[in-house]
């Protein structure tokens, strides 16, 4: 299991079309991820419902935590999501 | 027995046809249902989800199809939502404690909605994408398969409490007589849509709508703004006459040869199927603000580069008339910081914001133009909202070069399209010599025209009478801004309510005007008119009609002739 903590760079927080790719991209690994507020519960990366409603703004940081045969590439794979600007 | 409902018709079209109604409603309550056994729970809910599945998958390509590529992302975010592991958990754990599948999902959506509509703005509004999908698997669990709107025999008059945008993308106008919705108005999506692809249509009747029974027959009566079940022959031949004005795809000119373009005004890419349906020679108002309307952020460049490509490739041989971004504080978007004006209509709007806080957007509009006027088939026209001052048309006309010189370092391929401004203003028609002599043409937008130089809101009931283009000072600022067009030789078209009356047809043809824009609906009967029109008697009855001192005598000498 890998941690990782990232700060969201799009301009519109994890909501609409950034979430939107973030949680295609935790669907397309097999490793278990999560995402949770620095000090709050993780939830599922995979579910849209679950990431919006974390309703975190941009500049704030998230944990990412990824737990399976693919963690290490599914990790970089959002990490990017995150820190790519609109 | 026959009766009548009114409502609000949205075209002017009348149609006649057999009642089926696409009902969408009928879903017991979920505590009315008697869970089975959680292995059968779980299979109904994995069958309904499956054929929602398929339902979504089908209308998004039949909406990408027929209406465009951004209305169908909707459906996307559907599917997404339909898989979304939170929400099939929560509805799973329910079906293993006993519940009915359609617990679990009025639960699991009760959860997402409570959730969205606690966020703020745009977020708000997914609720009602929830409300969508749970009505939807909810319907399929009660086993009601939906009629298919896009296969129903010819001669059909479509009965709703309402239709969503993508109930209407299905509709097919050869097969649809028309339609009657419970809810709805004027500016109803619904609406929107009849008018584009000319369907008769009736709105907002309310509860009495419902009893009109499934296979009666019924007229849709854009006359009477009424829908007549059972009507009698006289009502059957006045619906039935109205639909058949020939639609004529070739040019029009008057009976002595003069070309008078006819074009449609849109607001969305859905529109252009129906402009060009109707025979439109080019679009004469392409109206961008739907772009960037109801969303979380400003389309891209490429993303509109898209939108203004297709565009220009629905009519390869015509010319699409872009008005850039015309926004104002009435028509907040979230993304922008308008302030709520006292009188928004005589504030920071149009070009104003275009040149000033809106900059960054009016640029990256302008670069996404230029790129589609390469790309594209037919001929781009670009023109800008409520000029007043000739600073203003400088100051856009010096951004054009900007962003052509900078796409020029960048070796991006670009052209500089046709430019020209909207007449809207007094201010413009005082100075409509110098504005002239710096574009290539002209637009008169009507309602505004009428509503600055009246001193008369659009909005107001009160003073109607006031707003109305046949106002001699109206008629006059008309024929000012047509004559300083053609003395430069710009072109001159007029894009406002009163290009599509066709009772108007001849006086603005004598008047001068080389284009009529209006609602894609109203293009066959005026390019009927005019070709009956003959070029001086027009200019005659033109110079007639501005000899009148009082709307009066406007009236009298247009009903003379």
């Amino acid at each position: 299991m890998i941690q990782r903590t990232v700060t969201i760079v799009p301009e519109d927080g994890l909501h609409a079309r950034p979430a939107s790719r973030f949680v295609e991209t935790a669907n397309e690994y097999d490793s278990e991820v999560t995402v949770a507020p620095v000090d709050g519960d993780p939830v599922n990366a995979a579910s849209m419902l679950a990431v919006t409603g974390l309703n975190a703004p941009s500049g704030e940081d998230v944990v990412i935590t990824a737990d399976g045969p693919d963690e290490e590439a599914a990790l970089e794979a959002l990490e990017a999501v995150l820190t790519t600007p609109e | 027995m026959t009766f009548r409902v009114s409502g609000v018709a949205v075209t002017p079209l009348s149609g006649l046809g057999t009642v089926r109604w696409y009902r969408t409603g009928g879903i017991p309550g979920a505590e009315s249902v008697e869970a089975d056994d959680p292995e059968t729970e779980l299979e109904r809910f994995e069958e309904a989800r499956g054929s929602a599945r398929e339902e979504l998958q089908r209308e998004r390509e039949r909406t990408a199809e027929r209406v465009g590529r951004e209305e169908a992302a909707v459906f996307d975010a559907h599917l997404q939502f339909l898989d979304d592991p939170q929400i099939t958990d929560s509805i799973e754990e329910a079906i293993e404690e006993g519940d009915a599948a359609e617990v679990g999902v009025d639960r699991a959506f009760g959860d997402a909605i409570d959730q969205f509509e606690g966020m703020d703005g745009m977020m708000a509004e997914r609720a009602d994408d929830m409300r969508d999908i749970r009505d939807r698997l909810r319907r399929l669990l009660a086993g009601d398969e939906r009629i298919d709107l896009s296969a129903v025999p010819e001669g059909t008059v479509i009965l709703a409490e309402r239709l969503t945008p993508s109930d209407t993308a299905q509709l097919d106008p050869a097969r649809v007589a028309g339609f009657a919705t419970v809810t709805g108005g004027r500016t109803s999506h619904a609406a929107i849509f009849a008018r584009s692809l000319g369907i008769p249509a009736v709105v907002g009747v309310g509860e009495e709508l419902l009893e009109i029974e499934e296979q009666t027959t019924v007229a849709i009566d854009a006359e009477k703004d009424a829908v007549i079940v059972d009507p009698d022959e006289g009502t059957r031949e006045r619906v039935s006459a109205t639909r058949d004005v020939e639609i004529r795809t070739e040019p029009v000119e008057t009976t002595d040869g003069t070309e008078i373009e006819v074009a449609a005004n849109v607001g969305t890419s859905a529109e252009l199927q129906g402009a060009t349906r109707q025979g439109a020679d080019g679009i004469g108002l392409y109206r961008t603000e739907f772009l960037f309307l109801d969303r979380e952020q400003p389309p891209d460049e490429d993303e509109q580069l898209e939108v203004y490509t297709d565009a220009l490739d629905a009519f390869p041989d015509g010319r699409i008339v872009v008005r850039t971004l015309d926004i104002g504080g009435d028509k907040p978007i979230p993304y922008l910081d308008a302030d709520e004006e006292e009188n928004p209509f005589l504030g920071d709007r149009g070009i104003r914001r275009s040149l000033d806080a809106d900059a960054d957007l009016f640029e990256s509009q302008l670069r996404a133009l230029l790129r589609a006027a390469t790309e594209g088939a037919g001929r781009l026209s670009v023109m800008f909202p409520l000029v007043t001052t000739v600073e203003e048309l400088d100051g856009a006309l010096d951004t054009v070069d900007q962003v052509a010189t900078t796409l020029e370092k960048e070796g991006i391929p670009y052209a500089v399209p046709e430019i020209g401004v909207m007449i809207e203003t007094p201010a413009a028609v005082t100075m409509a010599e110098e504005l002239a002599e710096r574009v290539d043409f002209f637009s008169i937008g009507t309602n505004d025209l009428a509503q600055y130089v009246m001193a008369a809101s659009r909005e107001s009931d009160a003073v109607a009478d006031l707003h109305d283009p046949l106002h001699p000072a109206v008629l006059r600022s008309i024929r000012r801004s047509v004559e300083a067009a053609h003395d430069t030789d710009a072109w001159i078209g007029m894009c406002g309510e009163m290009a599509g009356d066709p009772d108007l047809t001849e006086l603005l043809v004598g008047l001068g005007l080389d284009e009529l824009s209006m609602s894609a609906v109203t293009i066959p009967t005026v390019k009927a008119e005019v070709t009956a029109t003959e070029s001086e008697t027009a200019r005659e009855l033109a110079d007639r009609v501005l000899s009148a001192s009082t709307k009066a005598e406007v009236h009298e000498y247009l009903e003379g002739e």
